[in-house]
């Protein structure tokens, strides 16, 4: 269990691995997880626009 | 289960409280009361209810004594009728602003005339379960706030009980949709006035700013719009801060005050077309959304609130408190989650 660094809201571990994204409950925002034993979330990066072209 | 009378049963709040009513598993309606439509059928003025009952409008002075009376009539209408109601003994449930304020020197004030019954102003018990809920579980006389009302008292008393306000005035800005006005809301309500509408109905002076400051204790500027919908009131309210104050700060304010609460929700999202409270999609529903941002620019909050001016801010909130009332599971009747597209 771990919180949203966005709004706190509790974010609880549901056999999720590294890499997956996945909508904070309550403010919606798209996090990624960066670790599961703890679990750990970051806000997952927005798509670019800039593709390095 | 609970037999009830409908006071007022032909206006728009009356129609949604008989909607709520006729399928609610605790209730069985016993008379319905309307002086402008006694005898007729109830399809007759809500015709989403044809073949829903077999009840007719009696006139008011054939009202009988019942477990339970909403009084959904013009404000200033129940105010000498409800001491009789109260002594058949039973749960009066008043939808007018008739008795919502505490203080009888205020009714001259907002509604021009004097309050006949002071001594009951006490008693009254306002109809937010979200402030009241143990007293609402013993009321003998709940008043249901208004519409608008209801909207910002839920998005700035958590502020409030937090100390996050400074001493300046909060502004609210409210904006409504045409049924807030009632069924006989005259030259405003027609068509042609009243289409297309961003009218500044009320820039001061709304009497909603009464109940507002009462249970906020905070000084309101309250300005009131017309907008171009039938159901519908937001309001943005514009709060000054005691001291500089993070986003995360208000999610656990607004969360440790309504993280229980079966129809208030926190909706402040960060991405999509509804990342802010819409009263569009809660048409129907007994919901209250709350939002808010941080503007750190000018040292304020904006808490909005948006809800369906029929439901929770009238009918809705009439039945939660009549099933919190009676001991019933406080989203009986309540269960609609609204339509999307709408």
């Amino acid at each position: 269990m771990t919180q949203c660094p966005e709004c706190e809201a509790t974010v609880e571990n549901r056999a999720m691995v590294i890499g997956e994204i996945f909508p904070c409950r309550d403010c919606g925002t798209e996090l990624e997880v960066t670790g599961n034993e703890p679990l750990a979330v970051m806000p997952a990066p927005k798509e670019a626009e800039d593709w390095g072209e | 289960m609970k037999e009830v009378a409908v006071v007022g049963g032909s206006g728009f709040v009356g129609g949604e409280l008989l909607r709520l009513l006729l399928r609610h598993p605790e209730v069985r309606i016993t008379q319905v009361t309307s002086d402008s439509m006694a005898g007729r059928s109830i399809g007759r003025s809500h015709p989403n209810l044809r073949k829903a009952t077999d009840l007719t409008y009696i006139r008011h002075s054939a009202l009988t004594p019942a477990d339970v009376t909403f009084v959904a009539t013009p404000h200033g209408e129940s105010m000498s009728r409800t001491p009789e109601l109260l002594a058949s003994g039973g749960t009066v449930i008043d939808l007018s602003a008739d008795f919502r304020l505490r203080d009888p020197a205020l009714y001259p004030k907002y509604y021009h005339a004097a309050h006949p019954h002071p001594e009951l102003l006490g008693e009254s018990v306002l109809g937010l379960p979200e402030l009241y809920r143990e007293r609402l579980r013993a009321a003998r006389l709940i008043a249901v706030p208004g519409c608008i009302a209801t909207a910002a008292i839920l998005a700035l008393r958590p502020l409030v009980d937090a100390h996050l306000l400074g001493p300046s005035p909060v502004v609210v800005d409210s904006k409504s949709g045409s049924s807030a006005s009632g069924r006989d809301s005259g030259p405003a309500g027609l068509h042609a006035e009243r289409a297309g509408v961003m009218r500044a109905y009320a820039p001061e002076g709304h009497r909603h700013t009464a109940e507002i400051e009462q249970e906020t204790g905070s000084r309101i500027a309250l300005t009131c719009h017309a907008v171009e919908a039938v159901r519908g009131v937001l309001a943005t309210c514009h709060a000054f801060l005691a001291r500089p104050v993070e986003e995360k700060e208000l999610w656990r304010t607004y969360r440790s005050a309504y993280g229980s609460e079966p129809f208030v929700r926190i909706v402040h999202e960060s991405d999509g077309l509804y990342r802010e409270p819409e009263p569009k999609i809660l048409a129907g529903t007994n919901y209250c959304d709350i939002g808010f941002a941080v503007d750190r620019h000018a040292e304020r909050v904006v808490a909005l609130a948006a809800l369906d001016n029929l439901m929770k801010g009238a009918a809705g909130g009439a039945v939660q408190c009549f099933n919190v009332r009676h001991g019933f599971p406080e989203t009986t009747a309540l269960e609609f989650l609204g339509l999307h597209p709408i």
